[in-house]
């Protein structure tokens, strides 16, 4: 039974601004060790833009996932963070009580986005 | 050798070795700040790995609006260290209107205020592969539903206290007493 990977956005009324983020989850799937680990990926939005986030977890459900993985692609600690997502998951939980839901910490949190940072800082 | 801080004739100078006459070069994060205490916690851990790397003399962080310290004064302080060139890093995930409006107009006003230091601005994080790395880091590492609310008790730590938090006058503030119910409502919980 798979895992599924769901990346928790806030979302835009520019849809131009998800593009990178669209472009990074694109790489994701490509990549064969995300790809074996987690053969569902999909996307939700808070806000603003489609599929929201109990629509995409009903995608990863019907598409056979087990368990659900969700990860926020946040930069700071937030009320949306700490407080809106957790009680996404919860419900969905209520709904769908045969899956198991986890949740990582916020994108922010990660040191790569330090080494991003960097390279950022010197032009690259 | 050339020996720093004795003029030739022997007697000592003014010469303080920390000030370089080649000023410093300083790395300034951009942030748009919160009302919630403790939201810096990401940007503070970012600026403190930034430190430790050592490729800026300087290292700092500034925000927009609400959170402390405000850019302006984050810069202020840089140039008082000592800086003379200062690259300014939006710590945003796209180009919107904070990182393509307000963050040049901040500078705008940095680079009136001080013309002797040359800024360079930098791109926000945008698309990288290091963001779909720390996706699957996350992932791999994801907990259960007891800790997915820890990033709210961790912020509560850095309490400033302030009307304007979420927290405020909560349960989870610890700085200002809670109301005279809720005090009542936990007495009769314990």
């Amino acid at each position: 039974m798979p895992d599924a990977l769901l990346v928790l956005v806030h979302g835009s009324p520019r849809p131009v601004a998800n593009e990178d983020m669209f472009a990074v989850v694109a790489g994701l799937r490509a990549r064969p060790d995300a790809a074996a680990r987690f053969p569902i990926v999909e996307v939700g939005f808070m806000e603003c833009n489609e599929p929201n986030i109990p629509d995409a977890i009903a995608q990863c459900v019907a598409q056979g996932a087990d368990r659900v993985v969700a990860v926020p692609y946040f930069l700071h600690t937030g009320n949306h963070v700490c407080n809106d997502l957790p009680t996404l998951l919860e419900e969905a939980q209520e709904r769908y009580p045969n899956v198991t839901f986890l949740m990582g910490d916020y994108l922010g949190l990660s040191p790569r986005l330090t080494d991003l940072l960097a390279a950022r800082a010197a032009g690259n | 050798m050339r020996v720093l801080g004795v003029v030739p004739n022997g007697e000592p100078t003014r010469y303080n070795p920390t000030v370089s006459n080649t000023g410093k070069r300083a790395l300034i994060l951009f942030s748009h700040g919160s009302v919630l205490c403790g939201a810096g916690e990401a940007l503070e851990a970012h600026t403190n790995r930034l430190r430790t790397r050592g490729e800026y003399d300087l290292v700092a962080y500034g925000y927009l609006n609400y959170s402390e310290p405000p850019f302006r004064d984050a810069v202020a302080g840089l140039v008082a260290q000592g800086a003379t060139d200062i690259t300014v890093v939006p710590y945003f995930l796209v180009p919107g209107y904070f990182v393509i409006k307000s963050l040049p107009e901040a500078v705008d006003l940095a680079r009136a205020r001080f013309p002797q230091v040359t800024f360079r601005l930098a791109e926000p994080l945008g698309h990288d592969d290091r963001l779909a790395d720390a996706l699957l880091d996350a992932a791999m590492q994801a907990k259960t539903a007891e800790h997915w609310r820890e990033p709210l008790q961790r912020a509560a730590l850095a309490c400033r206290p302030a009307p304007e938090c979420p927290l405020y006058g909560t349960p989870a503030c610890p700085k200002v007493p809670r109301t005279p119910v809720d005090a009542k409502e936990a007495e009769e919980d314990a």
